[in-house]
Formats: structure tokens, sequence, C-alpha cells
């Protein structure tokens, strides 16, 4: 009983760990992307650096890379108990919150776009990568701040 | 349809002198669902409400209240 005792504590302490560290990750993750992807614009852009094939996927999968952070999945080798605390209601609920937060900058700045003259018409791979950009970086840091305030004391 | 959900989930933990995460190890949940439920951020379940109640020796109606 006592060693069942132990091991729960040590479950919720360590989930507790692993929520912590998962939601400063996922900010610094979102904000480095949003840097990264500020100072690049790889899709803008008609340079050699365009040109390269990988190059011109790198952020789509670094897009996906940071959606699939909010997504309640993964720690494997933290265990079952551990993964359940980690991905609780609560982290569930705020992933919810974070993928209606960034569906409606989605939605705004696709309207937006489309609301732009035909002069100022761009390619479909520039559409896309203005409405994926700033939503794909939202959603991570709204769920960090959700998680970092239901995990703060008091 | 505007009522409010008050819980005196910290006074009856205090009470019993529980850490937030005692009280999470014996309801099965993480601190942060305690932190959050004390704090007003997150709705219960009727499955947790009941768990809580539970592990507090009360009942649902007396941890939660619609004000």
């Amino acid at each position: 009983m006592l060693s069942r005792n132990h091991d729960a504590r040590n479950a919720v302490e360590f989930a507790d760990f692993i929520s912590r560290r998962r939601a400063k990750g996922t900010a610094l993750a979102a904000l480095a992307f949003l840097i990264i992807q500020g100072i690049l614009h790889p899709v803008f852009r008609t340079d050699a650096y365009a040109q390269s094939g990988l190059r011109s996927y790198m952020w789509a999968i670094n897009a996906a890379l940071l959606l699939a952070l909010i997504l309640p999945a993964g720690g494997l080798i933290w265990g079952r108990r551990v993964r359940e605390l980690v991905n609780d209601d609560v982290s569930r609920a705020n992933a919810r919150t974070a993928a209606a937060a960034a569906f409606w900058v989605a939605m705004v700045i696709a309207l937006g776009l489309y609301a732009l003259p035909v002069s100022q018409a761009m390619t479909a791979r520039q559409a896309i990568y203005l409405i994926v950009l700033p939503t794909t970086g939202l959603a991570p840091l709204v769920f960090a701040w959700l998680e970092s305030r239901a995990l703060r004391d008091g | 349809m505007g009522d409010e959900l008050k819980n005196r989930l910290r006074d009856e933990r205090a009470r019993r002198e529980l850490t937030q995460a005692q009280l999470a190890e014996l309801v099965g949940v993480s601190r942060k669902t305690i932190n959050t439920v004390e704090n007003g951020i997150f709705v219960p379940s009727t499955v947790l409400a009941l768990r809580l109640a539970r592990a507090l020796g009360t009942t649902v109606e007396h941890l939660f209240q619609l004000r």
C-alpha cells in the first residue's frame, strides 16, 4: 500500500513537472517558429534559398510538428499513468480552446485575403502560408498559456 | 442560465490538511485538475465531482453550489 501511494505521488509530481516543461517548451517552439519564419519567409522569396526543394517544405513540416505538440498524445516513455495525468481533461479542453482560437484566426485571415484586390493576387502557396503561419503559431501559444494558467499555484 | 458554479474544494481540502498533490493522488487525477477546479477555471465532470466528494468524505452538493 505504501509503495502504491508512493508511486501515485511520484506519478502526480512527475506529471506536474512534465506538464510545466511541455507548456514552456511549446511556447518557446512556437515563438522560435514565428521568429524564424519572420526572418526567412521562404514562400515569398525568389532567390536561391526558395529554389531548394527541401527548404520550401521545411516550414510546412515544422508547422505540422508544432501542431502535433498540442495533440493529447505522445509520452510513451513515461508510462500510461503519467501520460493520462499529463493529457488529462484539463489539457484536452485547453487543446480544444487553442484549436478553436486558431480556427477563427484562420477564417479571418482567409476572408481578408479573399477580399484583397485582384491586382494583389498571390499564389495558392503564398495564401496558404499566410493562413497557416499565424494559426500554427497561435494555437501552441494559446495552449501553452492555458496550461501555464492551469498549473499556476494558488 | 446565468448561474455561476462555486465550490468549497479549497476549504474542504485545507480542512483535511491535504495538499493539491495529495488530493490529486487520492482522486487519481493531476494536480492541474485540482488547481483548475479550485480556481473555477475548469468545471469538473459528474464523475470527477463524485470522486472529489468521496475523497473528501462529503457530498457533491456540499462541494459545489450554483449561485
